[in-house]
């Protein structure tokens, strides 16, 4: 068994900042404000209400849970930059979860689920997760799902899950939990294994491209 | 009796907590931590009776990151910085001897820059602040680079500077951590984008500012007459986005001519616009020199920061200068020229002497002028000015 642990978990990954404590698998206390800005602001103090609201100190964690994405790209660096803040300060464990693991994580390791998320442009980030573990993030979009063998036929759940499902056939589930709490639990689960730091998973490359005037000729 | 008290007084003094020793010799460890641009930086400066000393300065640069694509991306730059601050932060206390414990302070930019970085910084110092209890201090990085020669040589205020780098270039009487006069600045570009622009355009290697310089030393500065914006007219506003499109056309009419750039043309090219770029900073300097010194100071004094203070052709021009108004010189050396943290701990260190700190609501800015009170720089060029 596990032993005793508090974990913080928060995640700015999308248009809210959410946040859950997790006390020996008992969910003490969550959060998750709508906001479209201002995210950097609001995230700190509102993980000291979550530590307040359940009489503890930021010296009584045992570890820090981040969303590390895919989402906005500002959004996930304010998390991870706290996190991995924290963590040196306190110095404990900060883990980072993958968006869709957490938001597709039921609670066991058994069912194959397609967890999908929103992403700019019409497009959406999916994944396959199974076993507790996610294949790796694709960025897809005409209605498209991430084919990959399973043991049994997967569930669909998140973003348009109700279209994707009827489209491909497949039956669509309800996260088990918010998303803050689902990153918690996976960070719970996986915080003595984890070694790397948490980084944003960003799936789409940096928007740059070399300049367009070639440099000249020299001549000697 | 006296003796045994004094004995178990020293003994509580040497057993007691190191805070309360650094509060009885008024000493203050701050750590700061830089990432507005494409440098990620973390450094630990104290205070005490005998001045400022650096215990730890670490840069990461991020020119191999940036090299393909001729300028600083700032969605790169921010992805480094996320990824990178935390070891600099350990390496900078690791270098000084030191660990989270040991500090009385974190200081962090806190803007003006690329947001996404500054985001990070900011975001970063506000966890490790959280969870020490040591406070936090928002520094403009502007500040940072005006409070340098303090740092450096301890220099009175008020002091005049000159701030000339890739991203700022300002004049600014520096009157104390809070009190800046801006007497002008560029309404466009900095120069340090102008000489990375220009080598661009030559196909020198970047950053431009040495590689143009280097160039510059085999050519001639009189063959191009570039122009000398804005000297025409009054006050200490400089100009150099046009500058960059007149070494352009002079380099596109070079190569109509020679169906290639040779390099003495090139040479040329760069001693020309080196010494256009010389002119207008020395002459807008003596304006803003006359003004700073109206007023009389008791220890008058001229400093440069940032990158392009590090060009022999600029900074001899601004010695000659003030050698002819007796006014001390300062530049501070290269490395605390350009951007680092040990001038954001150090400015840091000194707005917390003056009891400012911030709450863990603290806003990362992109734009933040030092002087509140100057007309605003927007409205000029395309998206205002960028320096």
């Amino acid at each position: 068994m596990q032993a005793k642990s508090n974990i913080l978990a928060f995640d700015t990954s999308a248009a809210h900042c959410a946040a859950a404590l997790l006390c020996d698998q008992t969910l003490v206390s969550e959060r998750c404000e709508a906001m479209a800005k201002g995210q950097a602001e609001h995230l700190m103090p509102l993980l000291e209400e979550l530590l307040r609201d359940a009489r503890l100190n930021w010296r009584d964690l045992d570890a820090i849970g981040v969303g590390v994405g895919p989402g906005n790209f500002t959004g996930l660096r304010i998390s991870v930059s706290a996190a991995r803040g924290l963590a040196m300060g306190l110095n404990i464990p900060a883990v980072g979860v993958p968006c869709l693991e957490a938001q597709g994580f039921l609670g066991g390791d058994e069912t194959p689920v397609i967890s999908v998320s929103a992403a700019p442009r019409d497009q959406y980030y999916a994944d396959l997760i199974q076993d507790g573990q996610g294949r790796g993030p694709k960025l897809l979009a005409d209605n498209a799902l991430p084919s990959y063998p399973t043991r049994a036929e997967p569930y669909v759940l998140g973003h348009r899950a109700e279209e994707l499902g009827a489209m491909h056939g497949l039956q669509v589930i309800k996260p088990a939990f918010p998303l803050a709490e689902g990153i918690a639990r996976l960070a719970m689960r996986r915080m003595r294994s984890t070694t790397d730091r948490p980084k944003p998973l960003y799936v789409r490359a940096a928007d740059a491209a070399p300049p367009r005037d070639p440099a000249p000729v020299i001549l000697p | 009796m006296w003796a045994g008290l004094i004995i178990h007084d020293q003994g509580c003094y040497l057993h007691s907590d190191d805070k309360a020793t650094r509060q009885m010799t008024k000493t203050l460890t701050a750590l700061g931590l830089e990432s507005s641009c494409d440098d990620t930086a973390a450094a630990v400066v104290r205070l005490d009776a005998d001045g400022p000393s650096i215990l730890s300065s670490v840069v990461e640069g991020q020119t191999d990151l940036h090299a393909l694509y001729g300028g600083v991306v700032p969605e790169i730059a921010a992805r480094a910085h996320t990824e990178k601050l935390d070891y600099c932060i350990e390496l900078a206390l690791q270098n000084a001897d030191m660990t989270l414990t040991d500090l009385d302070a974190i200081a962090v930019t806190a803007g003006p820059g690329l947001i996404g970085g500054v985001l990070s910084g900011v975001m970063c110092a506000k966890g490790l602040s959280a969870a020490t209890g040591l406070p936090l201090i928002g520094v403009n990085h502007l500040a940072g680079h005006a409070l340098t020669p303090r740092l450096t040589d301890q220099l009175q205020y008020p002091y005049l500077m000159l701030l000339v780098s890739g991203g700022h270039c300002q004049f600014l009487i520096v009157r104390s951590a809070t009190d800046y006069t801006r007497l002008g600045g560029t309404i466009d570009d900095a120069p340090g984008e102008a000489f990375d622009k220009t080598a661009r355009l030559l196909g020198l290697p970047q950053p431009g500012g040495p590689s143009v310089e280097q160039e510059a030393l085999k050519g001639d500065p009189k063959r191009f007459a570039f122009p000398r914006p804005l000297l025409d007219r009054d006050g200490c506003d400089m100009s150099f986005s046009g500058l960059k499109t007149a070494v352009l056309r002079a380099r596109d009419a070079v190569i109509a001519e020679h169906q290639g750039l040779p390099t003495k043309d090139r040479a040329d090219l760069c001693a020309g616009f080196q010494a256009a770029v010389t002119d207008v900073l020395v002459e807008k300097t003596r304006r803003a020199l006359r003004i700073y010194l109206d007023e009389k100071p008791d220890h008058p004094a001229l400093a440069v920061a940032g990158g392009v203070a590090a060009n022999q052709t600029i900074r001899t021009g601004l010695l000659h200068l003030t050698e002819q108004l007796n006014t001390r010189f300062v530049a501070p050396p290269l490395a605390l020229c350009t951007d680092n943290a040990a001038m954001i701990a150090y400015a840091g260190a000194e707005l917390f002497q003056l009891g400012h700190s911030d709450d863990l609501t603290l806003s990362a800015r992109p734009r933040w002028p030092l002087d509140q009170s100057s007309a605003p720089m927007l409205g000029f060029g395309k998206k205002g000015a960028k320096a």
